[in-house]
């Protein structure tokens, strides 16, 4: 039982992490019909922001506080001005396979540029394990579930509390009635690049103490949350959220008690399950396109 | 006209290359309810999209309530006192009535008596007070419209633009609708109106505006418009030269 809560709690980390990432597929998706392939690269990248500020000799907050910067403004800005906006003119289609390109072109630049080695990189919270009640947990992954956590609320507080967060939610759910009241559409979708920059950037900071920095992480990250939000339902932030925390636990659960071997299969039989049971997701709602 | 509320001059507008509205001009009188009528394509809506900075104009100027208006965003020109209540449901449906009600001010996030505004808006709509806190997505049809002009009427605007208000709603609710715009038009609010149901709309209009080929063909008293023999003619798809 203990080694199974340990299990669960772990589980709980790697979920965290992957809701931070889905949170963020789904919100492009709401407001502006963006699958971003990239999304894994995009939680590969700031750690090595960061990785490159730590060598030009900031200490570690200041190097975590410069790639979260930079997470906003070229994962979050540039990303919708410079690829989103020009592409989305063609249909969603083209834009989902220009960010395919993308996640190509941010791996292969990092293997390049910086290393084809994967590469240490520090923790704010240590990595010492503790004991409770027989359980025996790593700080580290409850810092994990607690950082992600206080992320998820804060951003659902800002959606559901600020008027700039209601703004955003009248654009997901109909930009044309938004702009008849006068929401300027087009900042608020800019506003949930932003968010989403900032999203793998603290996932990025979360994630690379344990699976370390290295240029093909966001591959198998990538794939994870994009199932994720899937399971989850990817027309809503909470089937997002629920969807990664199911897929942390049972990739850990899988591991411990079927097989390493099939561990990554088991999203893929998760993701099966949903599209044949229930295709709209566990929390989503079922969208009509005519195509 | 003496000092029209809205003044549309030459206006040149369209999607990509189509051009919808070639040169078209009219103005609208104060406190008045003034009808669009027109066969399909004549840019009836695409003229309301105009107005309302949603179209962006090759050419032409518009202005409201005396200052030039041309190329303002739709935020601007809700502070300035227009609302635009487009065809269709336009409101959102997962989002509670009162939620619904509290974006209708978005854009004038100055309203101190926001809530007092509402409660009132509620006291005048019975039906929607009984469902303020359920999902807007269970009203009926005419109970969606009604909350659309509710919650453009929070922000006291001097000019409504509604278009097609009645399609999809039952002759009672057609009705009922139109008598809130004579209410609304009886405490000097001034209402520009896209209508297919072009007699019973014209019969309690005081102006009429025929639109086609985006150039306004006829402008007039309402009763003048709807006794003009070229109408019906225009209605069965003839052209207003081959009328005349």
């Amino acid at each position: 039982m203990a080694s199974f809560m340990s299990l669960v709690i772990a589980g709980l980390a790697t979920g965290a992490i992957y809701a931070l990432i889905a949170i963020g597929f789904s919100l492009l998706w709401q407001t502006s019909q963006t699958i971003n392939f990239a999304q894994g690269e995009f939680v590969m990248l700031p750690a090595f922001f960061v990785l490159a500020a730590i060598n030009a000799g900031a200490p570690f907050w200041l190097a975590a506080l410069i790639g979260l910067v930079i997470s906003v403004i070229i994962l979050g800005a540039m990303f919708k001005r410079l690829l989103v906006d020009p592409m989305l003119r063609h249909g969603v289609l083209p834009l989902a396979i220009a960010t395919m390109a993308l996640s190509i072109f941010l791996r292969e630049s990092v293997k390049e540029f910086y290393s084809a080695e994967a590469s240490p990189f520090p923790s704010f919270i240590p990595g010492t394990t503790i004991g409770f009640a027989g359980i025996s947990v790593s700080l580290q992954h409850v810092g994990v579930v607690l950082v992600a956590i206080a992320s998820v609320m804060a951003l659902t507080a800002l959606l559901d509390r600020t008027p700039i967060g209601r703004q955003m939610q009248a654009c997901a759910q109909n930009p044309d009635v938004a702009r008849i009241l006068g929401i300027p559409v087009e900042r608020m979708i800019m506003y949930t690049f932003l968010i989403n920059g900032l999203l793998v950037g603290i996932a990025s900071l979360l994630v690379s103490p344990i699976y370390l920095a290295k240029f093909s992480s966001g591959e198998t990250l990538g794939l994870a949350a994009f199932i994720a939000a899937i399971v989850g339902g990817f027309n809503r932030i909470r089937g997002a959220i629920a969807g990664g925390f199911l897929l942390g636990i049972a990739d850990n659960l899988a591991a411990a008690y079927v097989s390493t071997q099939y561990r990554g299969a088991v999203p893929l039989f998760l993701l099966i399950a949903v599209i044949l049971l229930r295709p709209q997701g566990l929390f989503g709602k079922a969208e009509e396109r005519t195509v | 006209m003496d000092n029209p509320l809205l003044k549309l001059d030459g206006i040149i507008a369209g999607y990509g290359s189509m051009t919808i509205l070639n040169g078209t001009s009219f103005e609208v009188r104060r406190g008045v309810i003034t009808t669009v009528i027109g066969p399909n394509g004549a840019g009836k809506s695409t003229v309301f999209k105009a107005i309302f900075g949603l179209l962006k104009l090759r050419a032409g100027s518009i202005h409201f309530d005396g200052q030039s208006i041309t190329g303002w965003s739709p935020r601007r020109l809700i502070e300035a006192g227009i609302v635009y209540v487009p065809q269709g449901r336009n409101i959102f449906p997962e989002m509670s009535v009162r939620h619904n009600l509290e974006f209708g001010a978005v854009a004038a996030a100055n309203i101190a008596d926001l809530p007092q505004r509402i409660e009132a808006a509620l006291d005048r709509f019975p039906a929607l007070r009984e469902k303020a806190d359920v999902q807007a997505s269970t009203l009926s049809g005419g109970q969606q419209k009604q909350l659309e002009i509710m919650r453009g009427l929070l922000l006291d605007p001097k000019l409504i633009l509604i278009d097609e208000p009645s399609i999809g709603l039952s002759p009672l609710l057609v009705q009922e609708t139109f008598a809130i715009l004579k209410e609304l038009r009886a405490k000097g609010v001034t209402i520009l109106m896209i209508e297919q149901n072009a007699r019973m709309a014209l019969e309690m209009s005081d102006d009429g505006l025929v639109l086609e080929l985006g150039q306004t063909r006829l402008h007039g008293p309402a009763h003048d418009i709807l006794n003009d023999p070229r109408i019906a003619q225009l209605f069965l798809g003839g052209a207003m030269g081959a009328a005349a």
